[in-house]
């Protein structure tokens, strides 16, 4: 049996590079990710981690895919490797930061929940 | 296995109140459900027809109704020879007030094994929602320049 999984889609008005921008520059993340920042030099292979709050050494696996959608983007989150309570924690997780994100870019400005820093598990 | 279901939660920077007239206005959701119109009176046990292109393509019941706070339809594609065939699934509206901004689930279940409805609703829901929220919080829907033949949710 497959380890359980969260996919999630999002169609963004926007460019495949802003978005790239977002997921990368510390100052535009601290604004729709809980005030976090995501260390790493994003070549293919290098590591990335966002690190759990409570067990840093919980390892799971992000995949962001960033496609042209006609004029929009159409951005996918896959969330691999988790356990099930990884899974439910990601689960509120991600629809909260892929909607602050998606506001940030269509107007200016990310959701208030994800503007502070989140004391959240998984 | 995991059940055949599909559910989406978005945040919104809106109102209860705004959110469901976007849900429910006939001419309102026909600016962002990409060319749908969603027509009933919304009153527990009415029908629900959602029009595209001159067409029913969704044959709806409204099952429950609790404004601003929860709406529950049935859905029936009937758009397509195999999905017409399947048995009605169920869509629920759940939206909760967070602060300034409105977190909305949306549960699209009862779907039998092998249904060609849902991988349709579970491409749509994501474009439809994506589109809602652009227009409550900028004016402006998800603009496509084609028709988009994502499906009709």
């Amino acid at each position: 049996m497959s380890k359980p999984e969260f996919v999630y889609t999002i169609y963004i008005q926007t460019t495949p590079e802003k978005v790239w921008e977002a997921l990368k520059n510390p100052e535009m993340t601290k604004e729709f990710w809980g005030r976090r920042r995501n260390a790493s030099d994003w070549a293919e292979g290098a590591s990335w981690r966002h690190e759990n709050y409570d067990d840093p050494d919980k390892i799971s696996k992000v995949t962001f895919a960033i496609d042209e959608f006609m004029d929009a983007v159409r951005l996918t989150v896959t969330h691999t490797d988790l356990t099930e309570e990884g899974l439910r924690g990601i689960s509120a997780g991600w629809p909260a930061v892929l909607s602050s994100l998606k506001s940030l870019l269509e107007s200016g400005s990310a959701m208030p929940m994800t503007t502070k820093l989140w004391k959240r598990a998984g | 296995m995991s059940k055949p279901e599909f559910i989406y939660t978005t945040y919104i920077k809106t109102t209860p109140d705004k959110l469901w007239h976007a849900l429910t206005d006939r001419e309102f959701t026909l600016s962002y459900w990409f060319g749908c119109s969603l027509h009933s009176d919304w009153k527990v046990g009415s029908p629900m027809q959602m029009h595209k292109g001159g067409k029913v393509v969704n044959e709806c019941v409204i099952l429950e109704s609790d404004p601003p706070r929860r709406l529950v339809y049935s859905w029936h594609s009937v758009f397509d020879e195999d999905m017409i065939k399947e048995r009605p699934s169920r869509v629920t509206f759940v939206l909760e007030q967070e602060n300034n901004a409105v977190k909305l689930t949306v549960t699209h279940e009862g779907f039998a094994e092998g249904s060609k409805t849902l991988p349709s609703i579970s491409g749509g829901w994501p474009l439809v929602l994506s589109s809602l929220k652009s227009i409550l919080e900028t004016g402006k829907p998800l603009v496509f320049t084609e028709a988009c033949d994502a499906e009709s949710a």
